[in-house]
């Protein structure tokens, strides 16, 4: 209940209510919210593919993420600001939204992830940077490379649900 | 002609079949945006280290020859789930100008980057051999970062006008 009021409240206040009224607003929010999550997706799977030995194989580990993770969280702040802004325009009806909630399942699953794969998976990185990482390693590049698919299908058939 | 033709298309037995499947269009459309990922990544890489934005270890010409493959692979993909779409719904696609200027944008950029890779497939160092040369990638590199954001947003305007 508190939760409802809380959304209520959020999606009464002026931007969000510019938003849900005007006809361009919206459209212009989600191109830069799929601009910047193509480039999200694109620079994460380069690394995961990279993990599962699919890509990149000649490059140290190291080097590869270092130059793809400031596209990543670039990226991700603007789609994360964009999409914030989406779900403030109608965020009763999202909330209520299967396919939304599964994509917020899912991006938080990745985040788990990903700080998993940052405290523990990396802990003897020299060990395997110039080569095929150990299974765990492996394993978190798979994980994240399905978690990311799933959250691109979950936001696409949030379109088509509300 | 073209309405015609479209009128004729969503007649057809496949296209019927994709539309009764509601899955269909945001199935493919999740491959549409998975290939588009890679790509418009692949080029922005490439494009900053043309506008000399970003270093890389690795040279200019190693980089774009080892994305080559990925880059073409994705368009191919693009192209394939692209048509998917067009023959569920041809009229949304083939009578919307968003639909014409993307796909003038989508021939712009292959253009673009098979000039960026044969001048280096020829002298490894063609863009960085010379100040003129630097500032010719930057304007390349800077043409492409904009071609392809106005590919994704035609793309996503389609839904729209």
């Amino acid at each position: 209940m508190a939760l409802e009021q809380a959304l209520t409240w959020l999606q009464d206040l002026n931007f969000p209510t510019e938003i849900r009224e005007s006809v361009w607003l919206f459209p212009t929010i989600e191109t830069v919210h799929v601009f910047a999550l193509v480039l999200v997706v694109g620079s994460i799977m380069t690394v995961d593919l990279r993990l599962l030995g699919l890509a990149n194989r000649e490059r140290p580990f190291s080097e590869l993420a270092g130059e793809m993770l400031p596209w990543t969280w670039t990226a991700f702040a603007v789609a994360a600001v964009a999409g914030l802004l989406m779900f403030s325009s109608k965020a009763l009806t999202y909330y209520a939204n299967i396919p939304f909630r599964i994509k917020m399942c899912c991006l938080l699953l990745a985040g788990i992830n990903m700080a998993l794969f940052h405290w523990l998976g990396t802990r003897h990185l020299e060990t395997w940077d110039r080569k095929q990482p150990p299974t765990p390693a492996k394993f978190a590049g798979g994980a994240s490379l399905l978690l990311w698919t799933t959250i691109v299908a979950a936001g696409r058939w949030i379109g088509f649900t509300t | 002609m073209i309405e015609q033709f479209c009128d004729w298309l969503s007649g057809t037995n496949v296209s019927v079949a994709f539309q009764s499947a509601n899955w269909f269009v945001p199935l493919v459309q999740t491959v549409h945006i998975i290939a588009i990922a890679i790509l418009l990544t692949s080029v922005y890489v490439v494009s900053f280290r043309l506008m000399g934005l970003t270093r890389g270890a690795q040279a200019l010409v190693t980089l774009t020859a080892k994305l080559t493959p990925w880059i073409w692979t994705a368009l191919c993909v693009l192209l394939v789930s692209g048509m998917l779409l067009t023959i569920t719904e041809p009229a949304r696609e083939l009578l919307n100008w968003a639909f014409r200027v993307k796909m003038l944008l989508v021939l712009a950029l292959a253009g673009i980057l098979r000039v960026v890779q044969l001048r280096m497939r020829r002298n490894p160092e063609y863009w960085t051999e010379s100040p003129a040369r630097r500032h010719a990638a930057r304007a390349v590199g800077i043409v492409s970062v904009i071609v392809g954001a106005g590919i994704v947003t035609a793309g996503r305007w389609i839904a729209y006008v």
